[in-house]
């Protein structure tokens, strides 16, 4: 090994432990600031089991329709609930870096020997621990209302991974438009965006059971593979639905796809942010 | 023995009484006009109220246009039909927060202050500002038949089912612009004024506006059943789905005008809670 390659080694070796570092001590002030301003988090935690309950129990009745993947409304809502929730998760920490921008903390952050990255991979330890609150959250109080886990913890465990994956992409997203916008202008694209990508999938309705337009958008939509991985363990057995890893392989690319996209665009937003 | 004289009211007195209730009028137009420009002149603030209600009605169309032959579903000739009512009055219901949030801005900058240093009448000040948000909803309503009747969404009851539809939109605007108010002159606060929208957000959720109670079960029915938003949906959609008939007129009118009343009357006390606390 050159003497070259063992200096980027040594260098790569030191930056990591001080990125997690750095990544952690701004994860730390994310997950206090929900305790300080519980009023931001607070739409995350309340709109996942509002859609939940609402959509539930106003479209009780879809579920007689023939082919219908499951016979409990609540089991198809809950979770468009969650990967609602996620999505604001992530949403939030693009407020909250807008705030910091607004406010010139950001300034500050830029202007430490904290490596780059770190400013991205804090708020998104943040954003996974906002979802794992919002599932451990959300999915009793759907166990309560009557949700069934049809394929077991596995079931359990592909609802997780496409919240975690929605709060990835939803915060890289949400990071990007910050670093661009700097002001809360980006605030309301952010949402606008994020709630026609979730309605234009198989948010509402099976794409089987689709009319028109949407089932051609629908069908051409990532989201719709996440929403079917997030689902996989909640519909009925005899549904082509139900869990394989025909109906998971989808979901998972959608989601190292979109969050790799949104990650870049955030991380070149803050470049120029920076510049 | 005294013979009592009929008690005469002055011509005088008569007279000022008759100039200060027109001048109160003419003061009523002019603050009209100022909250109808100031909504028109915002295309940002109305835009969301006029484009979510149109893409939730076109999404909802192709997401449940397939629901229609479920039992109970009432008779329609597609989806869109059905969700004709439920898109004026969920657009009214955004746009008339507009208006609220508006008059909460008033009060937050100091301009409501110097309306009440101004000799102005003071009823005049709340009812020029829901004179705003009705025209608003008499123009959302008719900007929502225009787009969507075409696409497979006819109403039974004609031009002249489409006209009363038109006016019941604008009462409901005025019924929520003066509930909205209400929290504005309590709270003086533009922040509590949208805070306070997600209520009515829930409530429409929880009402038939978006299927049929006929297909609900359970307590989300029982919900439904006693929410107002329910009544005021259902009478518009009579109208749609029933016809011209005396029942739709009634149900598609009186239901919103009552609860306009009720509104306009609680935005009123509120005010002059405000006055005397001044």
């Amino acid at each position: 090994m050159s003497t070259q390659q063992n200096t980027a080694v040594l260098a790569t070796s030191i930056a990591m432990p001080t990125t997690m570092r750095s990544a952690r001590g701004l994860a730390q002030r994310g997950i206090r600031n929900i305790r300080r301003l519980p009023s931001a988090f607070f739409p995350a935690m309340a709109m996942p089991v509002f859609t939940m309950i609402a959509f539930a129990g106003t479209f009780a009745a879809i579920t007689r329709l023939p082919g219908f993947p499951t016979d409990r409304s609540v089991n198809w809502f809950m979770p468009l609930g969650i990967c609602f929730g996620a999505a604001f998760s992530g949403i939030g920490l693009g407020f909250s870096t807008i705030r910091d921008i607004e406010t010139r903390f950001y300034d500050r952050l830029l202007m430490s020997p904290a490596p780059r990255r770190s400013l991205i991979i804090g708020p998104l330890l943040t954003a996974w621990v906002r979802v794992a609150s919002l599932c451990a959250f959300v999915i009793p109080m759907g166990m309560l209302l009557g949700v069934r886990f049809t394929s077991g913890l596995l079931g359990l465990f592909t609802l997780v991974v496409a919240a975690v994956g929605v709060s990835t992409i939803s915060l890289g997203w949400g990071l990007g438009l910050a670093f661009r916008f700097r002001d809360m202008r980006g605030a309301a694209v952010m949402q606008l965006t994020m709630f026609v990508v979730l309605y234009l999938s198989s948010a509402q309705m099976p794409l089987p059971l689709m009319r028109g337009w949407l089932h051609n958008v629908a069908r051409m939509n990532p989201t719709t593979n996440i929403l079917r991985l997030a689902r996989e363990g909640l519909v009925l057995k005899t549904s082509p639905d139900y869990m394989s890893w025909s109906n998971t392989w989808g979901g998972l690319l959608a989601i190292a796809g979109m969050a790799t996209l949104t990650l870049v665009f955030a991380r070149r937003g803050l470049n120029k942010l920076d510049k | 023995m005294t013979v009592a004289t009929p008690f005469v009211i002055p011509t005088g007195i008569i007279e000022t009484t008759a100039r200060s209730r027109q001048l109160s009028i003419r003061q009523t137009i002019a603050l009209a006009k100022r909250s109808t420009y100031e909504i028109a002149r915002q295309p940002a603030l109305i835009a969301p109220s006029m484009f979510f209600p149109i893409f939730f009605a076109v999404l909802s169309a192709s997401s449940f246009g397939k629901t229609t032959s479920i039992p109970g579903f009432p008779k329609v000739e597609s989806f869109m039909q059905f969700t004709l009512a439920s898109t004026i009055v969920q657009g009214v219901l955004f746009g008339s927060v507009t208006g609220a949030a508006a008059l909460a801005t008033d009060i937050e900058i100091g301009f409501f202050d110097r309306l009440l240093l101004a000799p102005t009448t003071r009823t005049g000040i709340l009812l020029g500002r829901l004179a705003g948000s009705a025209l608003f909803g008499f123009f959302q309503s008719a900007f929502f038949l225009a787009v969507l009747v075409p696409f497979h969404a006819p109403i039974n009851a004609g031009i002249p089912g489409a006209l009363v539809m038109v006016l019941s939109g604008g009462i409901v605007s005025l019924a929520i612009g003066a509930i909205m108010s209400s929290v504005a002159i309590r709270t003086g606060s533009a922040e509590a004024v949208q805070g306070a929208f997600p209520l009515l957000f829930v409530l429409l959720f929880f009402s038939s506006a978006f299927f049929p109670r006929e297909t609900m079960s359970g307590a989300y029915k029982r919900i439904a059943d006693v929410n107002p938003i329910s009544y005021l949906v259902e009478g518009l959609r009579a109208l749609v789905l029933e016809g011209f008939t005396v029942s739709a007129v009634v149900r598609s009118l009186l239901v919103p005008t009552l609860i306009c009343l009720a509104a306009i009357l609680f935005a009123l006390k509120e005010l002059r809670r405000k006055l005397a606390a001044l």
